[in-house]
């Protein structure tokens, strides 16, 4: 029964992968940043730069915040992720058809806090949207979560 | 059986002095309804469904543990705080083949505009269709024109159009199905996303 279900799970995430993949092939647009304070940057090609609300996010950027930062950004599919202080999330996979709101994604939570609220991926499949931490992964099926890494 | 009083001790105490590495929380959601996350550490797969429900990963194992919104508030509120304004979705219906709303979504216009300006920087989805009423082609154009017409009406109230787009679907996506040729307000229509 769960091995079935998992079989079912990973055909549907590997068939959403291949009808959404032409949708994030040009390295369009994926979130936006809605809010920023403090130390709060993204790393991108190897460089960081400090983001301000209106900044445009891509697949594979890495959002980190220091000390006193914080910063919330809001995804094509309306998933919504926000990180507290001293913390690192990469945006690693992230493709979503806006025409039938399917799509897969997965952010991976380095360390410090973030809290999600999930969008139209989530609920397009059961393993759609899923975040990673160095020791477990998270499969999320429409809902609200907050996550923390290391104490 | 004191013998497997004291193993349980050692076990959970083991268990406790194991540096925490993980903790997941499953938040009240927003609009009030019900979801899911599964956590998965490799070898155990753990359900959270509720409000509060949680999970912590020490030693590379996961396993259900209580917290209260006191716990949550002081971990996570930084991050908490820092979440942007939730997305929002809203329909205005148009008189039948023009681009011009009805009373009551000229009413609901001032609801969107209002929604958009609370939002420090937005991004605006503006997508028209029709119903099967009419040539298909003319549907499509008149889709466009009542995705324009929302945005001119936005950008002449003073937002933005940089982060307003548009679309026509035409009668491509019915909000009801109808056969063709079905004169249908609910299908006569934009759809406008805001972030």
């Amino acid at each position: 029964m769960a091995l079935t279900f998992c079989l079912r799970g990973a055909a549907f995430a590997f068939a959403a992968a291949l009808i959404a993949a032409p949708a994030f092939a040009d390295g369009s647009q994926v979130a936006q940043v809605k809010t920023a304070s403090g130390a709060a940057s993204v790393m991108r090609d190897g460089k960081a730069s400090a983001v301000k609300p209106g900044d445009a996010l891509y697949e594979k950027d890495t959002l980190q915040t220091g000390a006193d930062g914080s910063i919330g950004i809001t995804f094509t599919d309306d998933s919504v992720l926000s990180l507290g202080p001293n913390s690192e999330a990469a945006l690693s996979q992230y493709n979503f058809d806006s025409s039938n709101f399917k799509g897969t994604m997965l952010t991976d939570l380095r360390k410090g806090t973030a809290s999600m609220v999930s969008g139209d991926i989530a609920r397009s499949s059961p393993s759609a949207m899923k975040v990673r931490t160095p020791t477990a992964t998270l499969a999320v099926r429409g809902t609200s979560f907050a996550i923390q890494v290391g104490q | 059986m004191r013998w497997l009083a004291a193993l349980l001790l050692a076990a959970t105490l083991a268990a406790c002095s194991t540096p925490r590495q993980d903790l997941f929380v499953v938040l009240p959601n927003p609009d009030g309804s019900a979801g899911a996350v599964t956590v998965e550490d490799g070898k155990n797969s753990v359900l959270l469904d509720k409000p509060y429900a949680a999970s912590e990963v020490r030693g590379g194992t996961a396993a259900p543990v209580a917290v209260d919104a006191g716990q949550v508030q002081q971990i996570f509120g930084s991050a908490i705080a820092a979440r942007p304004i939730l997305p929002a979705h809203f329909r205005l219906y148009f008189i039948s083949d023009s681009d011009t709303l009805t009373p009551a979504s000229q009413q609901q216009y001032q609801d969107v505009f209002a929604d958009i300006k609370r939002r420090p920087v937005y991004e605006v989805e503006v997508i028209g269709h029709t119903d099967t009423l009419g040539d298909k082609t003319y549907n499509q154009q008149l889709s466009l024109r009542r995705a324009q017409a929302i945005r001119e009406r936005l950008v002449k109230d003073g937002l933005t159009g940089a982060s307003i787009s548009v679309a026509g679907r035409g009668q491509l996506d019915l909000a009801v199905k109808t056969a063709d040729q079905v004169s249908e307000p609910r299908n006569r229509r934009v759809e406008i996303t805001v972030r």
